[in-house]
């Protein structure tokens, strides 16, 4: 007779030994609820649960699922009834209800999740086997599971099946086999689960200057360039480091193409605002992708402005509205959406346009970058961000939508310091911190 | 002139929901549900209502479960509307065929009723594909991507809860009851908030209200009576 199986938290601490420091881990309901509770803190984990909740900080299911869709989560655990051979999985509420019942909610997390992990008990209340050749329900996700967590084994999938590669202590391959209803491989690692589990704290976020947060952008890069048209929210810092750093052929994206140099919005005498201006200046841009890419004075110019003139610039044009939502559904996993906006008119011509439900619309794409230099008042270690007044504006939709997200601010605080309540970015959106050096201004 | 959105009871915000009404309704999981307009509503009997929640079934969630007994839905839109096979009344409703249940996964629904409140048309989301989410629905691979095109999703009502207001209808969570009813406030024609406490304008922090006035058409004081999360 094999040993007694393991029980939940058990289970919760082996699926706790699957994640990496500083990972984002969405968590079903059902047992893989457990898992927060039973993982080191030093490891630096967020957990997003479905209610919104990533770690402490509480967002909206809107952003929540974002996070989710938008490709940052790295491990999602999901909460199953059945796994089959191919690694699709039926979850609790489908297979209960396998004849009227559409999929439940885990196909939120086995779409855009880094490793889908499946945990449930091996066998049904009535010992029938859980792990099957083919689901007898409808899968809520379709070949999405790389490995399985069970109260007697764990199970990785890959291409050719399903390969058995730990057992819970006292167990043997063939119990394992005698409650199994698929073929399991053996593979020459396997070995008996191990519980213990790593503590280890994640990278750094913060970086001591803007020319080493900024030192990897390469030429080509397409980067997110934040701030609205002043000088507020704008990351003046790391735009004169990636001036100094000198990578050419970018493509900016942003709400102007550097305005803030010929309209005066409050620059002191003898001053020059620094804007996206010095990079057009310096020769490193190729393409604008902006709102407001001209300066609405005709007889001062902007930068961006003389060189389209002389053909060394591209630049396409996207309403603000649009461009905002472009940049949202970047981030979110949404790669594309029908607006209204400018259906009808110049914006609309060479895309799709549609009629739905009486009203014209055209279909927009997300948009997504290498980088993103934005700006805000104050970051925690850990990435959450807080702006001030209208800085908020580009720079929290931006966050998500880039590969490398880097911040300017004024003010780094310990993880704890923060009112979680105010935090409008999640540090899951955010790769660096730079601390903006003591009185630096947006003036040169 | 001063305008303000507060209302004196629940019975009065509520008043004017009709029968067949499609109804957004705020909070998780013993979070955020606006349980005293739930409970005004299942006094002014009105009947074949849509309720879009996210937990139905389930013992968080008395409000739509008394709707429910008192057999005024007819139709449950949620990701959760029930769990396993030994739900209560919505389970057993929908098994007698007294009751039609649509399955939406969490961040579709969210991400639908965030497309109703921002005039998108609609969305290709990579979601439930290959599922029966996807059956009957336009697909089309974009970036290499497999999508499915998702609809916005709109209602009559939006009954939600939030920890304060002020007259204006600016609105402050506290934790996870930001969860779904920060997005159903956009979504629907008439947004109805209950709150624990309410403020003069400018009472709130600018830089914490999340969800702003202009998608709030009423508010109604109801004091925290112990129980509610």
């Amino acid at each position: 007779m094999p040993p007694a199986k393991l029980d939940a938290e058990a289970m919760a601490r082996r699926a706790a030994g699957f994640i990496a420091p500083g990972d984002v881990v969405a968590v079903d309901t059902g047992l893989p609820s457990l898992i927060p509770g039973v993982t080191p803190p030093e490891l630096g984990a967020w957990f997003l649960r479905n209610d919104g909740m990533l770690n402490n900080l509480p967002l909206s299911l809107a952003d929540a699922a974002a996070i989710t869709r938008g490709g940052y989560v790295n491990l999602a655990i999901v909460n199953a009834a059945q796994v089959d051979a191919a690694g699709s999985f039926a979850g609790t509420v489908s297979a209960a209800n396998p004849d009227r019942q559409p999929p439940a909610n885990s196909v939120d997390l086995a779409a855009g999740s880094g490793r889908v992990i499946a945990m449930l008990s091996h066998t049904d209340d009535q010992g029938r086997p859980n792990i099957v050749e083919a689901l007898s329900s409808p899968a809520d996700g379709l070949r999405c599971v790389n490995a399985i967590i069970t109260d007697i084994a764990v199970i990785e999938v890959n291409g050719g099946g399903l390969a058995l590669s730990e057992v819970a202590p006292g167990w043997s391959v063939d119990d394992v086999r005698a409650q199994t209803d698929a073929d399991l491989s053996i593979p020459p690692a396997l070995r008996e689960m191990d519980f213990s589990l790593p503590a280890n704290a994640p990278p750094s976020k913060v970086y001591p200057d803007g020319p080493s947060a900024i030192a990897d952008v390469p030429d080509g890069a397409t980067v997110f360039i934040d701030g609205f048209g002043g000088p507020g929210g704008m990351a003046h810092y790391l735009l004169i480091s990636l001036r100094d750093r000198g990578s050419r052929d970018l493509t900016i994206v942003s709400n102007t193409a550097g305005i803030a140099r010929v309209v005066s919005f409050g620059t002191p005498p003898g001053r020059t605002a620094i804007d996206h201006s010095v990079l057009i200046e310096n020769g490193q841009v190729a393409k604008a992708i902006a709102s407001f890419p001209v300066s609405p004075s005709v007889s001062r110019p902007s930068e961006f402005e003389l060189a389209y003139r002389r053909g060394e610039v591209d630049l396409e044009l996207v309403p603000q509205g649009t461009l905002a939502e472009r940049l949202r559904a970047g981030g979110a996993g949404i790669h594309a959406f029908y607006t209204p906006t400018g259906a009808g008119t110049l914006i609309a011509e060479g895309k799709e346009s549609r009629n739905i439900d009486g009203r014209d619309y055209i279909l927009e794409y997300g948009l997504r970058a290498d980088f993103a230099i934005i700006r805000a008042h104050k970051a925690d270690t850990n990435g959450n961000l807080v702006y001030r007044g209208t800085s908020r504006n580009f720079n929290a939709v931006m966050a998500p939508a880039a590969r490398v997200t880097v911040v300017e601010v004024d003010e780094i605080v310990e993880a704890v310091q923060l009112d979680l309540e105010e935090v409008v970015t999640p540090g899951v959106f955010v790769q660096r911190i730079v601390k903006r050096p003591d009185g630096f201004t947006g003036y040169e | 002139m001063t305008f303000s959105k507060l209302y004196d009871t629940p019975a009065t915000a509520v008043a004017d929901i009709h029968d067949g009404a499609t109804l957004l309704i705020g909070g998780t999981t013993r979070s955020g549900e606006p349980t005293a307009l739930l409970a005004a509503l299942l006094t002014i009997g009105v009947r074949d209502l849509t309720c879009i929640c996210d937990f139905a079934d389930w013992d968080g969630s008395e409000g739509i479960l008394q709707l429910a007994q008192a057999e005024r839905i007819a139709r449950v839109i949620s990701p959760f509307p029930f769990v396993g096979e030994n739900g209560g009344v919505i389970h057993k409703q929908w098994r007698d065929g007294a009751l039609a249940v649509e399955v939406i996964p969490q961040g579709t629904l969210a991400e639908r009723l965030r497309a109703a409140g921002a005039g998108i048309g609609g969305v290709f989301t990579p979601v439930g594909l290959g599922t029966r989410l996807a059956d009957g629905k336009e697909t089309r691979t974009i970036n290499g991507v497999e999508c499915v095109l998702e609809s916005p999703l709109r209602a009559d009502f939006a009954l939600i809860r939030a920890d304060r207001a002020d007259a204006l209808g600016n609105l402050a969570y506290r934790g996870a009851q930001r969860g779904w009813n920060a997005v159903m406030a956009p979504a629907a024609r008439i947004t109805i908030a209950e709150v624990d406490t309410v403020g003069e304008p400018g009472a709130i922090d600018p830089e914490l209200v999340i969800t702003p006035g202009i998608y709030v058409n009423r508010v109604v004081y109801t004091p925290p009576t112990g129980d509610r999360g």
